[in-house]
């Protein structure tokens, strides 16, 4: 999860080692640090660091982080021989390493082999029963081959143990969301806003899932978070902005003929109309027309 | 439900797969505009398309926005949603999931030849290696029992791109890179200054 101004950092920085103004240590830690997935970017800008002995040895000891990272990248982009050849080095600066072991693990990931996978991870969790990044990748292999009972099964399992990686709770969350099971879905976002009450994602995650779970009591519920999502991010957020109309317009709609006093005030559906009218006149006019035109449409319908 | 051709046109085709293209790692959908061809209605012309997302599939509200936004911005060109365009995350899924066939279902209200195009990855993968002219997708039709049913080549309805040419172009946008220029609903909603009719893409 990466904010604006990270992002905008990380494509300035790509931008500048791509074109070849250098920076390439920087931004290959950048992309660590934000766990962002540029496989590609990271095994050439990494390659041209391993490949030249001085840059190798200026780097002192995280040369060895730097060969997992581009090994890694280089399974992602299928480049095998480039990661075996990683591993190698690894293998050779560490022995008997369950580190480079896992390593050794994803390689046969990514050749397919789930049962050699599966059998490596078994046995390195047989010495290592607590480390997450093992239990994580049963769960990867499960869901690779679209076994995601499985996956669901593990990943409830490890969050057990592990309740306080979030990563883990978005992934099961969005597991849940493809498969359409919104109610588990909505109890993994009730654990992160629980844990992590500050990060707006969540909130308008949160309220985008109890909206398509429908009914009267969800809708208002999303209204509510759709409007924390709001208070957040300074009134910044597209998406909330638009919830907060879908809301009111479908509470209208399933509440039509009952007493006026149950009825919601129309205060905040019009301040959020209005800002998005700011933004769109501002950022972008051509569209202008089609928004208040759709806007429209959700105050009638 | 008759024997009907469906003509996409090489632009719509292009952006869809290049979507998919751009966000290799998650599924991604989008919809298809068009209407029945005014000489032969027999005939549906997909003359558009608009990528839509690539995360959360499975949620309403953003979904929602974007087809009021769509339906409004082409029916000024005479043009309605007429089918749906989804890309699983996986290489070798070829399974039309509840998501595909809910948002089917719901454009088949108003448009009962509603198409659903489902991206064949090994059939893309394969493209390069030879001089195969058909789009890289799977046509999903709904039978009169409202279940989705693979087109198969013996079938009565057809998909075809307008330009026979365009799995030639395809490649050639795919080897320059061209997909880090598709801008969809997703990347509209996150920053609105980008424009999802992308109408910079081709030119």
């Amino acid at each position: 999860m990466v904010t604006k101004t990270e992002e905008t950092q990380l494509n300035r920085l790509e931008n500048q080692v791509d074109n070849g103004g250098g920076g390439a240590w920087e931004y290959l830690c950048l992309v660590k640090k934000l766990k962002v997935r540029r496989p590609d970017k990271v095994l050439r800008h990494g390659l041209s660091i391993l490949n030249d002995p001085k840059k190798r040895s200026a780097l002192g000891p995280d040369v060895w982080t730097l060969y997992e990272q581009v090994s890694i990248a280089a399974m992602d982009c299928q480049c095998l021989d480039v990661a075996k050849d990683c591993i190698k080095v690894l293998q050779k600066q560490f022995p008997e390493s369950k580190r480079v072991g896992r390593l050794e693990g994803i390689l046969l990931e990514a050749k397919g082999l789930w049962a050699e996978a599966e059998k490596a991870y078994s046995s390195l969790l047989e010495d290592n029963p607590l480390d997450p990044v093992l239990h994580k990748r049963r769960v990867a292999i499960a869901k690779a081959q679209g076994n995601f009972p499985t996956a669901i099964e593990w990943l409830n399992k490890y969050l057990e143990t592990f309740m306080a990686d979030h990563d883990a709770w978005r992934e099961l969350a969005e597991i849940y969301v493809s498969l359409q099971m919104y109610k588990q879905a909505a109890f993994c976002y009730e654990e992160l806003i629980l844990s992590q009450p500050t990060v707006p994602l969540y909130h308008l995650a949160y309220a985008d899932v109890l909206y398509t779970l429908g009914g009267v009591e969800n809708i208002l519920l999303a209204k509510k978070y759709y409007a924390s999502a709001i208070d957040l991010t300074g009134g910044k957020n597209t998406k909330a902005l638009f919830g907060i109309c879908l809301c009111s317009s479908a509470i209208a709609q399933l509440t039509k003929g009952r007493n006026k006093e149950d009825k919601e005030s129309p205060e905040l559906q019009s301040l959020a109309a209005a800002a998005l009218e700011k933004d769109y006149k501002q950022r972008a006019p051509a569209k202008l027309l089609l928004l208040t035109s759709a806007l429209k449409s959700l105050k009638t319908s | 439900m008759g024997e009907l051709k469906y003509e996409l046109s090489q632009n719509a085709y292009i952006k869809l797969v290049l979507h998919a293209r751009k966000h290799k790692t998650a599924a991604v959908n989008g919809v298809l505009l068009g209407r029945v061809s005014p000489q032969n209605d027999a005939v549906v012309e997909i003359a558009d398309s608009v990528p839509l997302f690539h995360s959360h599939l499975g949620l309403l509200p953003n979904l929602e926005i974007s087809l009021i936004m769509i339906e409004e911005h082409y029916s000024a060109q005479g043009l309605g949603i007429v089918g749906y365009f989804h890309a699983n995350e996986r290489f070798d899924d070829l399974e039309l999931d509840s998501i595909a066939k809910n948002i089917g279902n719901h454009i088949c209200r108003y448009f009962p030849q509603c198409a659903v195009l489902l991206l064949d990855n090994k059939k893309l993968e394969a493209l390069p290696k030879g001089k195969d002219r058909s789009p890289v997708m799977q046509l999903y039709i709904r039978d009169a029992s409202k279940n989705w049913k693979l087109v198969g080549s013996d079938g009565g309805c057809q998909l075809l791109t307008k330009e026979p040419a365009a799995n030639v172009v395809l490649m050639d946008y795919i080897s320059s890179e061209k997909w880090q220029d598709v801008v969809d609903f997703d990347d509209h909603l996150d920053d609105i200054s980008k424009d999802w009719l992308n109408p910079d893409l081709f030119k």
